[in-house]
């Protein structure tokens, strides 16, 4: 049972407070904010025991959503609930910031007391609550069409949102209010992807972890069918279709959808409510059905004197009409290295040595499919010993694949019930990140 | 607008004009007042001044305003009772209102509002709305209940809302059902043995519909609730089983790890041979995966029930390796949580792989990870045999990359690698001496140390090696100094003539100049073993050593099954029992997992033998007496446990504490155990043995008694210093507070009754006693408040027994704070007599000049067996007969060691009288007699099978409710 809820800024600031069981005095919000504050990197922050109350938080927004109890709840259900209460938070005043929240804290405050009573959890779905919100959004500035453009998935600054504009992160959902927002619905098929790739160049461990979100700022929709791939494949027996099929070990889904149509045509049925909601999740471990987007040929020596040459060649197995964003290369080296002198094949890469964290960086803004780009890094390590040549390694990547799913996974088609009147929008957007994608050497 | 505008600092007169601006007539004013005053209260000013202003605006029928109101008014009534009076008129209008929202608001806002004045006025409408037609008014209702149950627990009781609550549970909305079992669950828990809750098969089925239909977190209620239920046998088991299972694939993790929690339970009931079990057992896997692709927090709280899990059912998991491969961006909590369950999950199919892993994360830049990596390289190949020559290679490479905090782990894991392989790597001893400069963290020395000492005819620099380590000895710490102290005499028995004069001066610099207690016992040990017989105490350091197990970090049994009831609580997160965190009697009592199906397993179940009196105790992981004792010879070789993240305090005190249990060992088994339970469980576990030492050391040391008992075999040593001593140690162990050894009857520990938390400061602990016939309560009165305390004063309620105060409460001085006192007080047994549940449950209250504080606790029925209990061997004959059958009930004693005799000894000096012995095929059967303060007469018959350590014990009573607790009393005055 939740004791209390409040929202904290990173300085401390009340935004929000509220008691749900009178069991604990306000004092707590200080004693949770010292807690947190004097947490250091290595200790999981998930649960803090002060004095017979124990503090659950997140971090979001920038602001610190927090929990206290005295019992012994789940701590799931509580992380659960805070995330949810952060992302409704968001939908009902457009941004999670910290203005936000304090412009909007009766409305908060009446969110709070509908989704808990007494600590008990009572619902968080959007449908449900618009039935009792009263107050009214205040939004900080007009929402403007023109700003999407600027943000990306998980508000990522992306090249990607020039495509499409991304799940509207700045604007509140308009409940009952009419149009204004326009009629426009986002399917997002967001994929990430761990890889371990061995020294050897064998891949050790493939693992993505996937999701379809929808974002609906239709008034009116009844009902959304999602088609995806026919031959899609669940477990790792089952086997669908000719060819190529798609397939995944597991998949759940928002208690929302609908099923009966999902085993014979693989078709998600589902009522949006407004505002944003994972519809399915699914994982698929090891068996990849393609090959990993990159592979790396590194090559480490040691030169006359304290030199290392550090030679690596990257090769990116992508289609040549895909292209990979964003990527950087991250390779640990030795300890003691002092300088680093580099040659990069082209002029909008570059690369820095990160002596805070012993380890040298490459960035590559665009790496198109097909391609292979090779860097020279030439690093100056006083007292360089054999052993240090162990320090180097293994290689981590990170990355952005816009318009790709490594599943395979497609969105056939989008239909919506009953049909909507004029311009309605349909946006399918598909990216895959990199989660963990380390190549040893 | 701007956004300042609720949050300006407050000025003078900003509370007079938000008076004027909230009596204003605009209504849109008043609501922007409203605002700003709860804005103000938000950051923490006090606006209570306002209140009366503020309850003006309550009528209305704009329902945002209203709200508003309302919020001000949870926050502020307790602080203004009367004026909250004032609100009353409109909450008990609003009930009626026939906008069920407003009828909801109502009811829920008088819930939040804890004014005793109120909750009076709250009963009618909260009668009217548990009935209400709108299920919205109805859940608010429900949940309304739980409220002013937490006020008022006999209001709620007389006015019968129990009752209706129960009737929700059939409620024909889900979210009804869900908050009505909510409700009842937390007040259930409240009240542990009433029967709140009657759980049923129609119940549960009516659950499991509902379970089906409502929210998410309605589900994750009737999950929780589900798990509470013990199904009658396994085919209902399954049947739950089967339609929770489908949970498993929800998309709310919570929900998710409360279905685990529930299939965790109940699988316990299924026969493993059921092909159901295997279906079950892999329908579990996949969705504790999926959680592992949470956020790092998620994924944490997923790890740490893992954890569990993999402990319980490794059989859930063992294919799944790959997902606990460390990601090189998790957060250095996630990765050590992650490589704890891979070496759980290691095994000779796939330990190649394992093995890769922990060899990659050895290089890593993080410490921690590095070093828990490489003791987990040490712990595999302790667990799979077949991998321990690569993983001794392994660390080889590892030393040999210089990287000194590396090489340190290594050197400790291998020291657990030569015990657990004798005479099989010590080919690698001379790479470990050329690190031997290296070596600065007292664990890696002390296992340097140990090696050097353990191998010393290999190595033929052994003496020099030691004696540069003995240069330094003041500056080591105890951990080195000890384990130098042992290996130098090891050195010494094995290589006599060369070393005659290193062993000496490590005793007088053990015995003369050091402070510390626990060296310079040791070294008197020492000294007085070589000086009379050195074959015997060549025997006695030399001797072979037990071998260390394979998993030596696991969570002990019992706590495990109680966490693994907590699945998904906080509990799976600390790994400790609710009692430990949970303050107030909620969540205090012990989850079982059900016993498996099955009449003959399920005697044999260990929940049997935990149902001993003392459970309320904190379980805590005793080392068996062989490794205490294998232990004392091998002096501080601490097992590898010390790699556990979760308890390295604990751990490390144990083995700090080692040569100390391992005295006491020496001195009496019985209270030896105590001793380290007491250890574990005392907030300041040190104190006692820097109590004890000091004085021990003194003895042995001085008395020539004990000189003489060293001079005997090294086997006879233990009882004959015993004997010796015997008599000094009640004192001795008296200190550590009431765990002396028993001279008459056996009196429980004291136990903490009531957390100075509760009673504004107070804190009592006590137990029960019968001395020569008169029964006492012990009471330990501490002062943990600011003031001085005074006049006390006790009652009981009314309880099965009758016990009653046989006089006042003497405490004659004021309790000053910080102050402890122990009082004595006299009980009689003619007071008022009413059935309690448990039996012997007595609830007391104490007054002081600040308060009256209640609180419960058990007494152990021995207390009211009396004196005179001792019946004519006919009359039991014919008792015994007259008994119907129906009333006899049998339970086990498990591990007692006494032969027939001394157990009857035992039991008489606890007024268990045994009336007659027969032997039968070299089993003892003793018949015996207790009577009980009311008359009630018990008769029980005892089975000792010669050689076997389990007694049979069979009782037989016309009450035939007392059995259970004869039978604890059997287990707690045997074993102590």
């Amino acid at each position: 049972m939740i004791s209390q809820v409040f929202i904290l800024t990173t300085s401390g600031d009340h935004l929000i407070y509220k008691d749900f069981r009178g069991e604990a005095g306000v004092d707590a919000i200080r004693t949770f904010y010292e807690a947190v504050t004097a947490l250091s990197g290595d200790q999981p922050p998930v649960v803090m025991s002060h004095k017979g109350m124990h503090f659950v938080h997140v971090k979001q927004g920038g602001l610190y959503w927090a929990a206290s109890t005295k019992s012994n709840p789940s701590p799931f259900t509580v992380i659960e609930f805070l995330n949810r209460l952060a992302a409704l938070t968001k939908d009902y005043c457009g941004s999670l910031s910290e203005k936000s929240v304090r412009m909007n804290f009766a409305l908060i405050y009446e969110l709070l007391d509908e989704m808990v009573d007494y600590g008990y959890i009572q619902t968080t779905s959007t449908d449900m609550l618009k039935n009792f919100i009263q107050t009214e959004t205040m939004s900080s500035k007009p929402f403007s069409l023109f700003e999407l453009g600027n943000v990306g998935l998980f508000g990522a600054e992306t090249q990607q949102s020039k495509v499409a504009p991304s799940a509207a992160t700045s604007r509140p959902l308009m409940f009952t209010r009419g149009d204004q927002g326009g009629n426009e619905i986002f399917v997002d098929v967001i994929e990430r992807l761990s890889v371990i790739i061995g020294s050897n160049g064998v891949v050790m461990k493939a693992d993505i972890e996937g999701e379809i979100r929808v974002k609906c700022y239709l008034p009116g929709c009844s009902e959304m069918r999602i088609g995806l791939n026919e031959e899609l494949s669940i477990g790792k027996s089952q086997l669908r279709g000719y060819g190529m099929a798609v397939r995944m070990d597991e998949c759940s889904f928002h208690q929302a959808v609908k099923l009966d149509e999902f085993d014979a045509y693989r078709i998600l049925k589902i009522c949006p409510s407004q505002g944003e909601q994972t519809v399915m999740q699914y994982q698929l471990c090891d068996d990849l059905p393609c090959a990993p987007p990159f592979r790396l040929f590194p090559t480490v020596e040691r030169d006359i004197g304290n030199r290392l040459l550090i030679y690596l060649k990257l090769r990116c197995d992508l289609s040549p009409k895909s292209v990979a964003l964003n990527v950087s290369v991250t390779l640990p080296i030795p300890k003691g290295s002092v300088s680093l002198s580099q040659e990069l094949s082209s002029p909008d890469q570059s690369a820095e040595l990160q002596s805070k964290n012993k380890a040298l960086q490459w960035d590559i803004p665009r790496f198109p499919g097909g391609a292979q780009l090779s860097a020279l890094f030439k690093l100056e390590v006083p007292g360089l010993s054999s052993a240090s040549l162990q320090e180097v390694g293994p290689v981590s990547l990170c990355f952005e694949l816009p318009k790709h799913t490594c599943t395979g996974l497609q969105v056939r088609f989008l239909r919506l019930t009953p049909t909507q009147p004029g311009s309605s929008q349909r946006w399918v957007r598909y990216v895959t990140h990199s989660d963990s994608y380390t190549i040893r050497i | 607008m701007t956004d300042s505008k609720y949050f300006t600092t407050t000025k003078k007169g900003e509370i007079f004009e938000l008076k004027a601006e909230l009596n204003s007539d605009k209504k849109e004013k008043k609501k922007e007042a409203v605002k700003k005053v709860i804005a103000s209260m938000t950051v923490g000013k006090d606006v209570s001044a306002l209140f009366p202003d503020v309850v003006n605006c309550m009528q209305t029928d704009n329902l945002e305003l209203k709200k508003l109101v309302y919020l001000y008014l949870m926050n502020y009534a307790k602080s203004q009772p009367d004026m909250a009076i004032m609100a009353v008129n409109t909450f008990v209008k609003d009930c009626e209102d026939p906008n069920p929202l407003i009828r909801a608001l109502a009811v829920r806002t008088m819930g939040c509002i804890r004014v005793d004045k109120i909750t009076e006025y709250l009963c009618e409408p909260l009668r009217k709305c548990l009935k209400d037609e709108d299920p919205y008014v109805r859940k608010t209702a429900a949940v309304c209940v739980a409220k002013l149950h937490d006020i008022n627990a006999q209001l709620v009781e007389d006015q019968g809302f129990l009752d209706t609550l129960k009737d929700l549970i059939s409620d024909s909305n889900p979210m009804v059902v869900a908050n009505a079992v909510a409700a009842l669950s937390e007040i259930a828990e409240s009240h542990p043995n009433s029967n709140l809750l009657d759980l049923n098969p129609q119940s549960i089925n009516k659950l499991l519909t509902a379970l089906n239909e409502c929210t998410e977190w309605g589900q994750i209620f009737i999950l929780d609730c589900l798990a509470n239920y013990t199904p009658r046998d396994d085919r209902e088991s399954q049947s739950i089983c089967e339609r929770v299972t489908p949970r498993l694939s929800h998309a709310n993790s919570a929900v998710v790890l409360s279905a685990v929690k529930v299939l965790m339970k109940f699988m316990e009931m299924l026969p493993k041979d059921l092909d159901y079990y295997g279906t079950l057992l892999k329908k579990l896997a996949p969705p504790l995966v999926t959680l592992l692709s949470a956020e790092p927090e998620l994924q944490y709280v997923a790890l740490r029930n893992i954890n569990l899990i993999v402990q319980k059912r490794p059989e859930i998991l063992k294919h799944e390796m790959k997902v606990f491969f460390v990601k090189y961006n998790d957060p250095i909590y996630v990765k050590l949580e992650k490589l704890d369950i891979m070496i759980r999950l290691a095994s000779q199919a796939n330990i190649a792989q394992v093995l890769a892993e922990l060899k990659e994360y050895a290089t890593e830049v993080d410490v921690d990870f590095v070093r828990k990596a490489v003791r987990a390289i040490g712990r595999c190949a302790i667990k799979v045999e077949q991998s321990a020559e690569r993983c001794v290679s392994t660390l080889l490479d590892l030393i040999q990359t210089k990287v000194n905090y590396v090489v340190q782990e290594a050197i400790v894991v291998i020291k657990d690698i030569f015990r657990k392989y004798p005479n099989k790597y010590e080919s690698v001893i001379a790479t470990l001496c050329e690190n031997l400069d290296s070596l600065d963290e007292p664990e890696a020395r002390a296992a340097m140390i140990w090696i050097v000492g353990e191998y010393a005819e290999r190595i033929d620099n052994a003496d020099e090696l030691l004696e540069s380590f003995l240069e330094g000895f003041h500056d080591e710490s105890t951990q080195v100094q000890l384990q130098l102290l042992t290996a130098i005499v090891k050195l010494f028995l094995k290589k006599p003539t060369e070393t005659q004069e290193l062993v000496q001066q490590v005793l007088s610099l053990a015995t003369q100049d050091s402070d510390n207690p626990d060296l310079r016992d040791r070294g008197y040990i020492y000294w007085r073993l070589l000086s009379t017989d050195p074959v015997a105490a060549k025997e006695v350091v030399l001797a072979e050593k037990p071998l260390i197990s394979e998993e030596t970090d696991l969570i002990e049994p019992t706590l495990l099954d109680e966490l693994i009831c907590h699945i998904g609580t906080l509990a799976s997160v600390y790994h400790k029992p609710p009692s430990a965190f949970v303050e107030g009697s909620r969540g205090v009592q012990h989850k079982r997992l059900p016993a498996r199906a099955g009449s003959g397993e399920s005697t044999e179940s260990p929940d049997v033998g935990q149902s001993v009196g003392g459970a309320d105790a904190p379980p805590a992981v005793i080392p068996s007496q062989g490794d205490l004792l294998g232990d004392l010879l091998n002096l501080d070789l601490a097992p590898p446990a010390t790699t556990v993240p979760a308890v390295p305090a604990s751990m490390q005190m144990g083995a700090m504490d080692l040569l100390g249990g391992g005295l006491d060992s020496l001195m009496g088994d019985e209270s030896e155990t105590h001793n380290i339970h007491q250890r574990m469980e005392s907030p300041s576990p040190q104190s006692l043995s820097e109590y004890s030492h000091p004085e021990l050391g003194g003895d042995i040391g001085g008395s020539p008694a004990i000189g003489a008992g060293m001079g005997a075999p090294p086997a006879v040593m233990p009882a004959s210093l015993n004997a010796a001593v015997g008599g000094g140690l009640g004192d001795l162990f008296d200190l550590g507070g009431g765990v002396g050894m028993p001279t008459g009857a056996f009196i429980p520990p004291k136990t903490l009754w009531l957390p100075a938390m509760k009673a504004k400061g107070l804190e009592i602990s006590g137990t029960f006693a019968r001395r020569s016939g008169v029964l006492q309560m012990d009471l330990s009165l501490t002062n943990k408040a600011l003031s001085v305390m005074s006049d006390f004063a006790i009652q009981f309620n009314r309880n099965s027994f009758g016990l009653a105060p046989a006089g006042p409460l003497q405490v004659l001085t004021p309790l000053t704070p910080n102050q402890t006192i122990d009082v004595a007080l006299p009980l009689s047994t003619v007071g008022p007599i009413m059935k309690m549940e448990p039996l012997t449950n007595l609830q007391v209250a104490v007054k002081n000049n600040i308060d009256v504080f209640y609180f419960s606790c058990q007494y152990p029925i021995s207390i009211l067996f009396v004196e005179d209990g001792k019946m004519d061997r006919q009359v039991f004959l014919a008792t015994w007969k007259d008994i119907p059958n129906d009333n006899e009930a049998q339970f086990q004693i498990k591990d007692c060691h006494l032969n027939s005799d001394a157990a009857t000894n035992k039991l008489q000096s606890s007024n268990i009288f045994t009336i007659a012995k027969r032997t039968v095929d070299g089993q003892d059967m003793l018949y015996q007699s207790i009577k009980l303060t009311n008359g009630i007469w018990i008769l029980a018959e005892l089975r000792v099978q010669a050689g076997s350590p389990n007694y049979v014990l069979s009782v037989k009573c016309r009450a035939s409710e007392v059995s259970q607790f004869v039978y604890q009393c059997y287990e707690l005055v045997l074993k102590n």
